[in-house]
């Protein structure tokens, strides 16, 4: 046991400590490469007021993505859950630029992720009511329902974006590719308090949610409420996705792959597994920042379509694999 | 909402000093129009060891899902310990009942370790038994590491039974333990929940289909279409008459001169 234990401590320490090298690097590595140990004023300026944001908001919305995804694949018993393919992600920005077009920034900055929050919500509640069926979630409905309402959102955030003249316009196209560097210090600290608070939620009900993955009766034999800590749970997801929308527009797939890589270094046990995902999610988010900004410079890739390039052959190979249904 | 301490304490009234699940005049049904369960009266008393014997479709895993509280009864009343099974906290029900589906998904991404540390849950504090020593139990030490999916159906169904003796209720629910299983383990895991019973004196409730296992257990209760045909020792349930009702086929039990039971087929085939 006690072999175990030590083991899982030195994969832990050694996930914080690639986490932190990644963080900091990111901040250094771009465009133009900056000495941490020489820095002049300009480049201070570049640090502090672009750099440090964007790598605030990656590891953000990265964390925020990678934690959702280990919850909705639990919540859902599908290892093909992800906010970005059930659609959440897009209902979020839907009713984000609705609300910011239709001017209703009545509350100030904080609009922008509280409506994404509703829209995030409204769409996990309709697909997951759609691949509801005789006491369980079918996956493939489940699938097909997120799949088809994100397409439907998508082609609504791009009629709007076509219509409108207003400057609305030019974030909407951004949150559809998710482009970090529409990243701006004032939404930061309210992701920060949605993103903390579904955090701390998901945290707090991480042994709800291994009994919801043994099914609702062993939930119950073990002494949760399996309708209600679904919906706590739920609730959770749509605080860090819509957050991580508000932030830096739709980014998919790290909710998807970064679960299954985090179960195959630390194993399954989402007290452990959600925060392991949370800082794999920003690791890869900030590389994925990394690559879209370097490859093509001066040029940039929104990062949300790095992400897609990396997730996506994933996605159908988990797509191919004999045991579909397993997370 | 009651307690625990507050059952135990027995204030509240009890048919029998000793009854731990009652289900009085108990109905339930999935469709408006048509009952299930009907007007079903039982008790079950402390250290029992009761097989619930009937066809597929007779409402034996209705009947369980019932006194675990994941079902509610439409008439009549169901009690834990006194009082209604649906009253009790989540945590508090969990100290006191186990109950293990009969379908255990094979596709949970646990290992052995993990998935049998998860009877802890429903305490704070630490365990009287450990994780290892349920493990040992149930005879799967080597194991301990593997993953869930990795293991075949007799062990996966032996691991969620540790589970079970780490959540240390007095009382399990089992739907079909011994379905799908190959005899060897069906002999093993009857002979550990006897043990149990002897060692820390559990109550076992255990839905089954298959005639020869009731044989060998002390009291059966014979179910038919959501209603008790009879209950009470073998000898006097698995009567040809009641067989033939609950199963719909000519079966006779008779015995060896050694006193043993065994099924005559002879009129069968």
């Amino acid at each position: 046991m006690g072999q175990v234990e030590r083991n899982m401590k030195l994969k832990l320490f050694t996930i914080i400590l690639a986490a932190m090298v990644i963080f900091a690097a990111a901040l250094f590595i771009g465009p133009k490469f900056i000495n941490p140990f020489n820095v002049n004023g300009i480049e201070k300026e570049i640090l502090i007021s672009i750099r440090l944001p964007r790598v605030i908001v990656s590891v953000l919305m990265g964390m925020a993505l990678g934690a959702s995804g280990a919850v909705l694949q639990g919540i859902l018993r599908n290892p093909l859950a992800d906010p970005y393919i059930l659609g959440i992600s897009s209902g979020a920005a839907l009713t984000a630029v609705v609300g910011i077009i239709g001017g209703s920034a009545f509350l100030g900055i904080v609009t922008i992720p509280l409506l994404a929050f509703i829209g995030a919500l409204i769409t996990g509640i309709f697909v997951g009511a759609m691949g509801w069926k005789k006491g369980g979630f079918w996956p493939e409905r489940l699938l097909l329902a997120g799949v088809g309402l994100g397409f439907l959102f998508s082609a609504m955030l791009m009629l709007i974006m076509s219509i409108s003249s207003d400057e609305g316009l030019r974030r909407a196209t951004l949150w559809i590719f998710g482009d970090l560097s529409i990243a701006d210090w004032s939404v930061i600290p309210y992701g920060l308090v949605f993103i903390a608070v579904g955090f701390i939620i998901s945290i707090s009900r991480a042994k709800a949610l291994n009994a919801l993955i043994l099914g609702d009766e062993l939930s119950h034999s073990l002494g949760f409420s399996p309708r209600r800590e679904r919906f706590i749970l739920f609730i959770s997801v749509g605080l860090m996705t819509a957050a991580s929308v508000a932030l830096g527009g739709m980014i998919g797939f790290i909710g998807l792959l970064i679960p299954h890589v985090g179960r195959f270094l630390i194993g399954s046990d989402s007290r452990v597994l959600i925060p392991v995902s949370a800082l794999g999610g920003g690791m890869l988010l900030c590389i994925a920042d990394l690559i879209g900004k370097s490859v093509l410079s001066p040029m940039e890739l929104p990062a949300g379509i790095v992400t897609a390039i990396i997730g996506a052959p994933y996605f159908l190979y988990l797509l191919r694999r004999k045991d579909v249904l397993s997370i | 909402m009651s307690s625990v301490s507050e059952h135990e304490t027995g204030k509240n009234s009890l048919s029998s000093k000793n009854t731990i699940l009652e289900f009085r005049q108990a109905g339930f049904s999935y469709e408006k129009s048509s009952p299930f369960i009907n007007d079903m009266s039982l008790s079950v008393g402390n250290g029992e060891f009761i097989g619930l014997l009937g066809a597929n479709g007779s409402g034996k895993s209705t009947i369980l899902k019932l006194a675990s509280g994941i079902l509610k009864a439409s008439k009549g009343s169901i009690d834990l310990w006194g009082s209604p099974v649906r009253t009790y906290k989540n945590k508090d029900r969990a100290k006191l009942l186990s109950y293990l589906p009969q379908i255990l998904d094979m596709n949970v991404p646990f290992t052995v370790r993990e998935l049998v540390s998860m009877g802890i849950y429903p305490y704070e504090v630490l365990p009287r038994l450990t994780v290892d020593e349920a493990v040992e139990m149930v005879g799967l030490a080597d194991k301990t590491e593997s993953l869930i999916s990795n293991l075949s159906g007799g062990e996966r169904r032996r691991v969620y039974i540790a589970m079970t003796l780490l959540q240390g209720a007095g009382l399990l629910l089992l739907d079909e333990p011994l379905a799908n299983l190959d005899i060897k383990y069906q002999i093993e895991l009857l002979r550990l929940l006897k043990e149990l019973r002897e060692h820390r004196g559990i109550t076992v409730v255990m839905a089954l289909h298959d005639i020869n296992i009731a044989l060998q257990f002390e009291k059966i209760i014979l179910v038919r279409e959501g209603r008790i045909l009879s209950s009470g020792n073998p000898g006097a349930v698995l009567t040809k008459e009641l067989l033939k009702k609950a199963f719909d086929v000519e079966l006779e039990i008779k015995r060896h001169d050694s006193g043993e039971a065994y099924i005559n087929y002879e009129n069968s085939f």
